[in-house]
């Protein structure tokens, strides 16, 4: 228990002086009293004028940091969730097509229906196509009267295809260019951060939170193999889809605003475990802290690497991740 | 209760008074309560727009230039001292750093539908978007078909935004005369199938019935094998465009390699397109990007092309 709280204080520190960072750099120099000042006068602590560089502070970094940390949480503990469900090392919060879900929603949007609800159609639309996906892909296992971690996976698998193949008959039946909106919802990124979505993708980290916390018991007797569990008395189909459909759920309120953000999912329950071993009362809140780290911390790279210009988060996040599993590879190699 | 209803009425009817410039935006209103002091104009066909209309003292930032293109010495006078906040597509934090009140942008020009930066995420910052009318096709299906006018208005509209409209008028109807003396001698010229290329590609990129092409090239006196695609810059196949069997080739030069001269080695040498008519004849021209999007330069451009697939003109 020392180690835990030393960790998660350890995480918090350096969770803090990331979003710090993250409100200090973007694609626009400013000068650190301004910013500092931008984020007192944000919260009501000094008086003075808002100019731009206050708004962009205030308005666009703030927030987006703390997205950032938010969704990198919200994906790591949904990584951790999936991976001791399926008990596959390599599930990730994009297992039920959600990414392909979300992108094939996106496109139709913008390729079929124009823009009918303003700033929110895209968002909604993402999570509509998400959430049909995961549905199909649920309603399919569901029907095989199995949750059998396998089929999970090789459903997946064909409904990402299927609207993978949706995605790309939409661009070229319509307007060739939607590719490049495309591509927002296929490799993420934070810039539709406002405050008024906040909200929205904190109810999906407290709802995988809450759940996962609840359970966390069953959780760790999953991890013992069904057989095992279902003797302790837990009620192994019944938790594996409920813990798949809020996973769904909150993974879809995520990627409607900020699109697929691809390795966090897969690569922080890893080191983790590493750090606080495989049960989940310590690896959910270690989870959390590392993805919320990772994710502000890449986010910062993508803004800053080609400045003025922004890089799509999710590549940061897939070349550190290749680069993690090059490691994981490497070390079990040589141990 | 009284005074409140009469002060009411009087901010109504000051607020009246005061100049409200609104103008057509994609079918929506653009409401402006005073001209716009500080601009961000993105893209170069745009940013030639604003310089024709001579209001560089008003632009305080420009985006999408060098990402892309090589500018002209002729761009870069004009230009002066402005800065580029962003090569490519801007971010809203490059945007608001400039602190503009009017962005000068289109859909693929500066804008992805659902991206970082649309008239929807910069309206709260008070950053108000003029989209390109030839884009407004990638979010309404139910625009017009391309025409000439595509430049005519935005430039009027720019016009009368930023307190130029008689300057805006001039121009337009300095540009009108010269194409209708185009007209007037391609008129009882038999029209020329021409294609247009962006560039070498496995399946052709051209323009489509609502791309400013379609219009250029009929402008000059000629007829766009792909008037039939319905959309505005697209996709097709070399079958089509071969079966159509184009006599005269529009090819985009981007001034990379040897320009648009690559783009035509790569049709003499493809086994199809070789055996169209423009392509043994080697009846094409090269032009810019600026001179193949909404912009002045399209007049030059629909010149250019008149004269060079109209041999007899010359």
């Amino acid at each position: 228990m020392a180690r835990l709280s030393l960790n998660l204080l350890l995480g918090a520190v350096v969770l803090i002086a990331l979003l710090l960072l993250s409100t200090a750099y973007g694609t626009t120099a400013i000068p650190a009293p301004d910013v500092v000042h931008a984020v007192l006068l944000g919260l009501g602590l000094t008086e003075g004028e808002a100019a731009p560089v206050h708004r962009i502070v205030f308005e666009l970094r703030l927030p987006r940091a703390l997205f950032a940390a938010v969704i990198g949480a919200g994906l790591g503990i949904v990584g951790v969730v999936l991976q001791t469900t399926t008990r596959n090392d390599l599930a990730d919060p994009f297992l039920f097509g959600l990414s392909s879900g979300a992108a094939a929603g996106a496109v139709f949007v913008i390729t079929v229906t124009g823009d009918i609800l303003g700033f929110w159609t895209l968002p909604v639309a993402a999570f509509t196509g998400g959430i049909i996906a995961s549905a199909i892909v649920l309603s399919l296992v569901h029907s095989l009267r199995t949750s059998a971690p396998e089929k999970l996976i090789l459903a997946g698998l064909a409904v990402s295809f299927l609207f993978a193949a949706i995605t790309n008959y939409l661009i070229f039946a319509g307007d060739s260019r939607a590719a490049h909106s495309v591509i927002f919802w296929m490799l993420g990124g934070l810039g539709l951060a406002r405050w008024d979505s906040f909200p929205l993708v904190c109810a999906g980290l407290l709802l995988i939170f809450a759940y996962t916390a609840y359970r966390a018991r069953w959780l760790d007797a999953l991890l013992t193999g069904d057989v095992t569990a279902s003797t302790l008395g837990v009620p192994v189909q019944r938790l594996r889809f409920s813990m798949f459909f809020i996973a769904a759920l909150a993974t879809a309120v995520f990627v409607s605003v900020a699109g697929v953000i691809g390795f966090v999912g897969l690569m922080v329950p890893h080191i983790a475990r590493g750090m606080v071993g495989p049960l989940h009362r310590n690896l959910i809140p270690t989870s959390a802290i590392i993805g919320a780290a990772l994710l502000t911390g890449s986010d910062i790279v993508s803004r800053v690497i080609l400045a003025p210009q922004e890089l799509p988060v999710g590549i940061v996040t897939t070349s550190i991740g290749a680069l993690f599993v090059f490691l994981l590879l490497y070390r079990t190699a040589k141990s | 209760m009284k005074h409140l209803w009469s002060a009411a009425v009087l901010a109504v009817l000051a607020s009246g008074a005061a100049a409200e410039i609104t103008v057509d935006n994609c079918g929506e209103p653009l409401t402006f309560d005073a001209t716009p002091e500080r601009i961000v104009v993105h893209d170069m066909n745009m940013t030639d727009m604003a310089f024709a209309l001579g209001l560089q003292d008003k632009i305080v930032g420009l985006t999408g230039i060098t990402g892309w293109y090589k500018t002209s010495a002729d761009f870069d006078d004009l230009r002066g001292d402005i800065p580029e906040l962003a090569p490519k597509y801007p971010t809203v934090e490059n945007l608001l750093a400039a602190d503009p009140q009017m962005f000068f942008a289109g859909w693929y020009y500066g804008m992805q539908p659902g991206g970082d930066v649309t008239p929807d995420t910069l309206a709260p910052f008070g950053i108000k978007t003029m989209v390109l009318t030839e884009s407004c096709v990638h979010l309404d299906k139910n625009r017009p078909e391309a025409s000439m006018d595509l430049l005519f208005d935005d430039v009027m509209r720019l016009g009368k935004v930023m307190d130029v409209e008689v300057k805006a008028e001039a121009l337009v109807s300095g540009w009108k005369e010269e194409l209708a003396a185009i007209e007037a001698k391609t008129a009882d010229l038999t029209k020329p199938r021409v294609f247009l290329l962006d560039g070498p590609a496995d399946a052709p990129f051209t323009a489509g019935k609502f791309a400013i092409p379609d219009a250029m090239i009929a402008a000059a006196g000629g007829e766009n094998v792909t008037h039939g695609m319905d959309t505005s810059w697209g996709r097709t196949s070399w079958e089509a465009v071969a079966a159509a069997n184009p006599e005269f080739l529009v090819l985009l030069d981007y001034q990379t390699g040897n320009g648009a001269a690559d783009t035509f080695k790569f049709l003499q040498e493809h086994p199809v397109m070789s055996q169209t008519d423009a392509v043994k004849n080697e009846a094409w021209i090269g032009l810019r990007y600026e001179e193949l999007t909404p912009g002045p330069a399209n007049i030059d451009a629909i010149a250019k092309m008149a004269a060079a697939m109209h041999p007899v003109l010359n």
